[in-house]
């Protein structure tokens, strides 16, 4: 029976081990797989190999309208289309996916070339 | 003497996932049980024949949380069989790191389920406290906490530096030290043995018969470790399996404890005879026809991968046995003659891993 | 690539599983594959001392299997599932679960036979 003592005093006296969640939050380690952010789309060149990649079916590229789309509520964050992209333009990001109203669908599209800007239309 | 049916019902707060069990009664004590399983079935085995042979490295894993890194492990050496890809060295070691750190947390997850079971809720929490250290290694070396997805066809999809390898020495030695001052508790504790010991025998013969595996066998006294016959990076590393003759709850919990201390010294043992090399080889073509059966010991025993191949991309079938299939059985033997009160804990002494068992 | 892997016909199943019985093997599991061509596969998978034995099955759907369960009372689930998801008709089985362990009423019968799926398209969306 006395031997749960020892650990009994070193955990009055230490500080405790959990964390106060929404007031301290912790830093994610490097290289976490936390969301897909997104594609730098001006250098994607709508190839379709994430698209044979995603185990789960999530990323939609349509040529004709030049267009990058990911359902990032399907996702399941294994990365696969990240490796798989020859010109490595998918943007992986560390932190997860706050929770959201509705299940929306983040869609890119490339515009032209004059201007060199990227049009960000979420439907 | 009347005999009464009640129903173990899927929803019971001591189990992790649903089981359903018959008890047939006789005034407290268990004369009949049948169990039922069927509450979480998803249909895996049907999505992987839609799927490329690459993906489902994804699908599989997914079958389960806690022994995760494991079915991707023999999915993976089923595949690199079947194509006569040889893995390089380093990453069958780096394959038996990621392994024995989830043998840890899947045998702590237990002990703290055990010690809730039965009311200890502190010393719950003190084992759950260590295992957060693991999951903290894991998210930081391969990117996840649980589903961690380090394993590829090939190899493995990272590499660990020398730095990150001394950070996990360090981490599993203040585990150890941790656990010394909790084992002690489970062992020797004397309300904890009342609720432990002499319940829910069951003999080395009714477990030969009934065919049992992982630490449920070893609790009996049958020695059987499939880590000993030395695939992936197990040949050059030595260990002995842990047994235990008794049979009870005792015996399993008694096993599973020094198997984390097992674990530790295996992953020791890795990362001072890992080598350079590379962690991936590039994998091309198709699976050609033919079949192939890969086995590996999870934390919960052994689990049988067949794969069939027709030299398309997708695989013609998949068929994985888990150890908690072959565990269930045994519990129309060891149920009968206990009292109704002891139920909870003997459900959770087989280690039940139900998502596994109807995938 | 699979060891000792021999084919058997159904009525020789309960000889052979029962002299593996005796010399000390241990039930691992059993495997149900639909080959394509109106022919169902069940291999049966032993084990001592880690080297295996395996024995295939070829039979017509619809054909009666009969059950092991007499012999190794831990191919119970194994035979329920083999009868639920395939459709075979496995006869015997020491706990019989009738067709519900695994699949409710709503869901198609034999889901893991490969079927011929056809989409029709409608005038309109």
């Amino acid at each position: 029976m006395f031997k749960m003592m020892g650990n009994i005093f070193k955990n009055l006296v230490s500080k405790p081990a959990t964390r106060l969640y929404p007031f301290e939050k912790r830093e994610p380690f490097k290289n976490t797989r936390g969301q897909i952010a997104g594609c730098d789309i001006d250098k994607c060149i709508f190839c379709g190999i994430c698209q044979r990649k995603c185990p789960a079916d999530a990323i939609v590229v349509n040529k004709e309208e030049k267009s990058w789309e990911i359902d990032q509520f399907r996702c399941v964050i294994c990365n696969a289309c990240v490796e798989a992209c020859p010109k490595k333009c998918i943007i992986s990001s560390e932190t997860h996916k706050t929770p959201q109203y509705k299940k929306d669908k983040l869609k890119i599209v490339q515009t032209e070339k004059i201007t060199e800007s990227t049009g960000k239309i979420t439907t | 003497m009347s005999s009464t049916i009640i129903p173990f019902g899927p929803q019971h707060p001591v189990l992790p996932e649903p089981l359903h069990i018959r008890l047939v009664m006789e005034d407290e004590k268990i004369v009949e049980a049948i169990p039922a399983i069927g509450y979480v079935h998803r249909g895996l085995e049907k999505l992987t024949e839609t799927k490329d042979f690459t993906q489902n490295v994804y699908i599989v894993e997914r079958v389960c949380g806690i022994c995760s890194v494991m079915h991707a492990m023999a999915y993976c050496q089923g595949i690199e069989e079947l194509m006569n890809i040889v893995v390089p060295d380093r990453a069958k070691f780096l394959r038996v790191i990621w392994a024995e750190l989830h043998r840890i947390h899947s045998h702590l997850l237990w002990l703290g389920l055990l010690a809730d079971a039965f009311g200890f809720e502190s010393l719950f929490m003190q084992v759950w406290r260590d295992r957060e250290k693991v999951m903290d290694i894991m998210e930081e070396t391969a990117g996840a906490r649980v589903v961690i997805s380090a394993n590829a066809i090939g190899g493995t999809r990272r590499d660990l530096s020398k730095e990150q390898m001394v950070k996990i020495n360090l981490t599993i030695d203040e585990i150890k030290h941790d656990l010394e001052q909790v084992e002690s508790v489970f062992l020797n504790n004397y309300t904890v043995k009342h609720r432990l010991v002499g319940r829910g025998i069951l003999t080395k013969a009714d477990a030969i018969e009934l065919c049992a595996v992982g630490p449920m066998a070893r609790a009996s006294g049958i020695s059987m470790d499939l880590r000993t016959t030395g695939y992936s990076a197990y040949g050059q590393l030595d260990f002995e399996p842990v047994l235990h003759n008794d049979g009870d709850n005792y015996a399993r919990t008694y096993v599973r404890l020094k198997e984390i201390y097992q674990s530790i010294d295996l992953i020791k043992q890795a990362i001072s005879k890992i080598p350079e090399g590379e962690h991936l080889v590039p994998v091309k073509g198709m699976p050609p026809k033919g079949e192939v059966i890969s086995r590996v010991e999870q934390p919960r025993g052994e689990v049988l991968y067949y794969l069939r191949a027709n030299g398309t991309k997708n695989l013609e079938r998949l068929r994985l046995r888990t150890p908690t299939f072959a565990n269930i059985p045994s519990l129309m033997k060891m149920l009968p003659g206990s009292q109704l009160s002891d139920v909870p804990l003997l459900i959770l002494t087989i280690d039940p891993c139900i998502s596994c068992t109807e995938r | 690539m699979i060891e000792n892997l021999e084919g058997i016909a159904i009525d020789q199943l309960l000889a052979e599983t029962q002299k593996c019985k005796y010399e000390g093997y241990r039930f691992i599991t059993a495997t149900c594959a639909d080959n394509g061509d109106e022919t169902i596969d069940i291999i049966y998978h032993f084990d001592k001392d880690y080297v295996m034995k395996n024995y295939r099955v070829t039979f017509n759907k619809g054909e009666a299997v009969p059950s092991i369960s007499k012999i190794f009372l831990c191919a119970v689930l194994v035979e329920n599932e083999i009868k639920e998801l395939f459709g075979v008709n496995v006869t015997d089985i020491a706990i019989d679960y009738g067709g519900h362990m695994l699949l409710s009423e709503e869901e198609l019968d034999s889901p893991m036979l490969r079927r011929q799926i056809t989409v029709e398209k409608r005038g309109g969306k």
